[in-house]
């Protein structure tokens, strides 16, 4: 122990040499400066030798071959060391006396303060950790990392694991990702479809057009009624012509051609498109969940007459889609034999403008040759229906429905009313003139002014009477302009005595337009 | 040989159309809508033109402009569903068509009409 620190103080007093305290930031003096190098295994490129004087040369350790001793012009020198924690038990094989220990940086002999300069460099690259930091690895956690190959221990993979938060966090976006690679996929296989059916609509027009108009041009209504299942098979490739898909462009070309064509062209379309056994094709559409097939169905219905297909038909009558119930009154308008409108009658939508208009315009077309039996639309649940019923016998003109509607003056509601005195007045009903003279004071202002307007066409006495009650009842001016209109209408001397009496400005400026023959039907 | 342009963007019907002049002897050329049709008008020198109105790129009645002023002795049938429009008829004829058939036709009365037109 004694020995110990003897050398101890022997190397501190060889190294040193008289530059005192405070030779660098990190190392106060030469002896902390030594203690550190001999804290460390090794110090890049920073080695020691031991020297001695050739005074003080003794055979007995310059035989340790674990030196190495070589001589140079004045001493003995020993191989270079590098792991400092050697410097201490290398001291005690040596005698105490005269051991000079040399430092070298780089090869280069190198006195303590170079040294200590060369650690301080070290030190701020990183290359050197001092010994009291190596202990305390959290200092300097980054270049400790930098050192270590990162191995995560198994209870942190748990740890990660049973973050609850982390491990939602992850599995969304994993989900994000599937389901993206997913939406993608499907893109591509669904727009390479489309492109495909496409194609194949593009390539079954061309194939069908010719076949489709030979057999227009080159064969007559009965041929065409008189071929075989095997003529019409050999007329389009089997493999195509049992594709669905043909079929449908078969039946929309037939259909198209159908209504740009005329003559007996559509009745050599309506005949091979039964034929061809695109028949079936329209009752799977009538059946289809979707309603956009049920609506082609419908069309397809229509425009090829396919009368056996009726019942299918009514069953969409009902249908609380607006466009299948449309078009399936329409169907049954334009194909039953017998219209008898129970259809309608039942229908339990109201009906809107367009469909009344729709329904119009085929009730005018088929009205000539079918029996249309108006009357069972006045007993129907539905106003608008009703409504519809007694605009029909107004449109149509059927002066034999006034007693029909007669029998529901009093039952219907007063918009129906304000109708039932329209149609009155076109059909030229006189009889119905108490009626009108009833609505004439009726509190619903539509109503009655539907009546006023009809009482200067079908008026009597006790309508004059009324119009002149009304008067004196000081109305506003537009009831006051129709008041004085029916007036005029029905007794001109009436009116001319009314207005003399009455020659206020609004009752003039009524009677000048009257009378005015340009302003008269205005 | 006379030769027919006939400019229309439905296939079926214009292959109808071609199939029945062929059958009384004229030559014919398709073509499927407006450009490809003034395009035709100048290079093809047709006897008679078919047109349409309602086409893609240029109208019928574009068609029938161009025609008018660039060759004024071919006589020029439009074939239209827009036959109940009377604007468009009164323009057509006011351009100088020969006829108007309004769609839907029948394309014996039409191949009729062609050899009134070419006679």
């Amino acid at each position: 122990m004694l020995k110990k620190t003897i050398i101890s103080w022997c190397i501190c007093l060889l190294v040193f040499e008289g530059f005192g305290q405070g030779i660098s930031v990190r190392f106060q003096d030469s002896t902390s400066l030594i203690n550190e190098i001999k804290e460390q295994e090794s110090i890049p490129n920073l080695f020691f030798r031991f020297e001695f004087p050739f005074t003080e040369a003794r055979g007995l350790f310059l035989s340790d071959s674990s030196f190495s001793w070589s001589k140079t012009d004045s001493s003995y020198i020993s191989k270079p060391f590098t792991n400092g924690k050697e410097i201490d038990s290398l001291f005690l094989t040596l005698p105490a006396d005269s051991i000079d220990l040399k430092f070298f940086v780089f090869e280069e002999k190198s006195d303590i303060k170079g040294v200590a300069s060369y650690l301080e460099t070290l030190h701020d690259t990183g290359d050197f950790i001092l010994s009291e930091d190596q202990q305390r690895p959290e200092k300097d956690l980054v270049l400790m990392a930098s050192r270590n190959h990162y191995e995560p221990l198994d209870e942190y993979r748990n740890k990660l694991m049973s973050d609850k938060g982390l491990f939602s966090v992850t599995l969304i976006n994993i989900l994000f990702i599937i389901l993206s690679i997913f939406m993608i996929i499907f893109m591509v296989i669904f727009k390479k479809k489309r492109n495909q059916r496409e194609y194949n609509i593009k390539a079954f027009e061309n194939e069908i057009i010719e076949p489709l108009t030979t057999i227009l041009f080159e064969k007559s209504l009965d041929e065409i009624k008189e071929m075989t299942p095997e003529m019409i098979s050999s007329i389009y490739p089997k493999q195509i012509f049992q594709k669905r898909l043909f079929k449908k462009v078969l039946i929309d070309k037939i259909i198209g051609l159908n209504k740009k064509m005329k003559g007996d062209f559509k009745d050599k379309l309506k005949v091979l498109y039964k034929k061809f056994g695109l028949v079936e094709i329209t009752k799977s559409n009538l059946k289809h969940r979707h309603w956009d097939n049920v609506v082609s169905g419908l069309v397809q219905v229509n425009e090829m007459d396919l009368t056996d297909l009726l019942p299918l038909v009514k069953e969409h009558s009902q249908s609380s889609n607006f466009h299948v119930r449309s078009q399936a009154g329409a169907t049954l308008l334009n194909l039953s034999e017998k219209v008898d409108l129970k259809f309608l009658r039942d229908q339990s939508y109201p009906l809107s403008d367009w469909q009344q208009m729709h329904y119009l315009r085929i009730i005018k077309f088929v009205s000539s040759s079918k029996s249309l039996n108006i009357p069972i639309l006045f007993s129907s649940e539905n106003q608008s229906v009703r409504e519809f019923g007694i605009k029909l016998v107004r449109m149509l003109g059927r002066v034999d429905l006034i007693e029909e509607l007669h029998k529901i003056n009093k039952q219907v509601l007063e918009e129906e009313k304000a109708e039932l005195i329209k149609t009155y007045d076109v059909l030229g009903a006189h009889m119905e003139v108490d009626f009108i003279n009833q609505c004439m004071t009726s509190d619903n202002s539509e109503l009655q002014k539907e009546a006023i307007k009809s009482a200067g066409n079908l008026g009597n006495e006790e309508s004059e009477k009324i119009i002149l009650d009304l008067l004196n009842q000081d109305p506003d001016f537009p009831t006051r302009k129709i008041l004085l209109r029916s007036l005029f209408k029905l007794n001109k001397q009436t009116f001319e005595e009314y207005i003399l009496t009455h020659a206020s400005h609004e009752n003039l400026s009524i009677q000048a337009h009257l009378l005015d023959p340009v302003l008269n039907h205005v | 040989m006379k030769k027919i342009l006939i400019i229309e963007d439905d296939l079926l019907i214009s292959s109808l159309v071609q199939f029945r002049l062929k059958k009384d002897g004229y030559e014919t050329v398709l073509v499927k809508d407006g450009n490809e049709g003034i395009d035709a008008i100048d290079h093809q020198n047709p006897d008679l033109i078919i047109t349409d109105v309602m086409m893609p790129f240029r109208s019928g009645i574009e068609i029938i402009h161009h025609a008018k002023k660039n060759h004024p002795d071919v006589p020029i049938i439009v074939l239209s569903s827009l036959g109940e429009e009377e604007e468009v008829v009164l323009e057509a004829f006011n351009l100088g068509v020969v006829d108007f058939i309004p769609k839907p036709f029948n394309p014996n009365e039409l191949a009729i009409r062609v050899k009134r037109v070419l006679r």
